[in-house]
């Protein structure tokens, strides 16, 4: 599968031209992740079609394409979460900073602590507190202390921006938090356990402007700490939180390259018929 | 999905929207050139009547000048346009912009068209027909690369832009000269240099339509670059 990477001078000379290199070359970041060859079935059904790419650490890379593209289970292979579909079988690897994610001696539950997920519905423990929900991924992991507990709840609600909106009320149900609040405690419950990566599936699809404002914001804030990898329907969401893109179609990784790149000159067609809405 | 062909929106107002938009920036380019051709023959002609016309009708182009931006802007309101879209409507902006301009050399000339019909006739008049036929065909070439994206014919302005301002070199010369042995027409001569200067800023337009039509088509931007580099 041949992927158009628009962000690279020599298939797309005008970029070559653009603004001078800086004084000093800084060395290149590895990419956090490593995708070779990934293949994906349910089933008979083959849902990914031999996607191979890096995603730069650091960054905020956006996934896109219409409903059943396969953008889900890219991202689910990304912390080996299509597995808990019995019937998925994959092809190809998956590693982080080096380590092969699907090797057979990879701990699945290892995997999912390095790499955080969000969903599209945000889904606190209902019988937990706000505190509680934060920190019950820490306790999982065997953390006892009280004190760590709390400097990490404290922490992990800060870098969430939901802080100063709870920080009297840390023993209410996390289920009485309006939904932008909800989804934010559950990006504090991802980051306490400190995970390398943050996967984000549709995290703001069903939050009012307002809050899907706030979450943006807010994966702005954890891109200095994080690697973010997010899957939106909405496009100008994609524009403007992405530092890139990737388009997927019918199971193939189409094109990947520099968001303002992807949504002025996409290199291909099919790419600019969906971001154009020319589609079907 | 298979064609290379730009189809069209799912939203079909967005269609309608896009096309109402490039419809207004040929309107005004018509409008522009007839304004332009009007302003010429008022003073090939001498007729004060053709040349108040034009006075009176730029207002219309301005108007549309303010309409084009209007509905740029609420089709960016309305459907966020991206990509090829997104440079359709900056660059119908920007093609009204230069359109205007166009136009507004065109009431230039009426003026300076009026003060010449009413003093005696000069001979070298006739020097500004070339130039103004030159003038006249690169601004409907580039009123053409926009409409119809045609990218070769919009790269080839800006070399023909250099053929009038090479055009008002020689007539500055020519007009100096008469200036010289007929002192009492300096008043008309002063004028001439005027509207051959008007005629070189059509063409200055011109190129810069093109250069939006190729952003429009192909997302790049040709502006400051040499003809070689281009």
């Amino acid at each position: 599968m041949e992927v158009t990477m628009i962000d690279n001078p020599v298939q797309n000379p005008q970029r070559e031209q653009r603004a001078p290199a800086p004084a000093a070359i800084q060395p290149e970041e590895p990419p956090a992740f490593q995708v070779e060859n990934l293949s994906v079935w349910y089933g008979k059904k083959q849902a990914l079609f031999d996607v191979t790419t890096n995603i730069p650490s650091k960054t905020i890379t956006a996934i896109i394409g219409p409903s059943g593209c396969g953008k889900s289970t890219f991202l689910r292979c990304l912390n080996r979460m299509h597995e808990l579909v019995p019937s998925s079988r994959t092809e190809g690897s998956v590693r982080l900073f080096g380590q092969d994610l699907h090797a057979r001696d990879t701990d699945a539950s290892i995997v999912r602590r390095r790499v955080g997920m969000v969903f599209q519905k945000s889904n606190p423990f209902p019988t937990m507190s706000i505190g509680e929900n934060v920190i019950v991924g820490l306790r999982l992991n065997g953390v006892r202390n009280r004190a760590i507990l709390n400097e990490r709840m404290e922490k992990a609600l800060r870098m969430a921006a939901l802080w100063d909106e709870v920080k009297n009320d840390l023993n209410r149900p996390g289920m009485s938090l309006s939904g932008g609040q909800q989804q934010r405690l559950c990006i504090a419950r991802a980051v306490a356990v400190e995970p390398e990566v943050l996967l984000m599936d549709e995290p703001a699809s069903a939050l009012d402007p307002i809050a899907t404002m706030k979450i943006e914001e807010l994966t702005q804030q954890l891109k200095a700490n994080y690697t973010i990898v997010i899957v939106t329907h909405n496009m100008q969401q994609a524009s403007r939180v992405s530092d890139k893109t990737m388009f997927f179609y019918m199971g193939k990784l189409i094109e990947y390259g520099e968001t303002k790149q992807m949504f002025f000159q996409p290199a291909e067609k099919k790419t600019e018929d969906y971001i154009t809405g020319r589609f079907g | 999905m298979e064609t290379n062909e730009v189809g069209r929106h799912i939203h079909g107002s967005f269609d309608k929207a896009l096309d109402a938009l490039k419809e207004d920036v040929l309107l005004m380019a018509t409008l522009t050139e007839r304004n332009l051709n009007k302003a010429m023959n008022g003073l090939f002609k001498r007729d004060d009547d053709l040349c108040t016309a034009v006075i009176a009708d730029d207002q219309e182009i301005d108007q549309l000048e303010v309409q084009v931006d209007k509905d740029g802007v609420a089709v960016m309101i309305r459907f966020q346009p991206v990509a090829r879209d997104l440079r359709q409507v900056i660059s119908a902006m920007k093609v009204s912009g230069n359109l205007e301009r166009v136009a507004d050399q065109a009431v230039n000339i009426a003026r300076r068209a009026r003060k010449l019909n009413h003093a005696p006739a000069l001979e070298k008049l006739n020097l500004l027909e070339p130039m103004y036929w030159e003038a006249l065909t690169i601004f409907k070439d580039s009123v053409r690369a926009y409409g119809d994206g045609e990218i070769d014919l919009a790269l080839s302005l800006k070399a023909r832009d250099k053929k009038l301002d090479d055009f008002d070199g020689k007539i500055g010369q020519e007009v100096t000269d008469g200036m010289a042995r007929e002192p009492d027409k300096i008043k008309s001569y002063m004028n001439l240099i005027f509207i051959a200067r008007h005629l070189e800023r059509v063409g200055d337009h011109a190129k810069n339509i093109g250069e939006d039509a190729i952003y429009a088509a192909n997302a790049e931007d040709i502006r400051h670059r040499t003809q070689a580099a281009v």
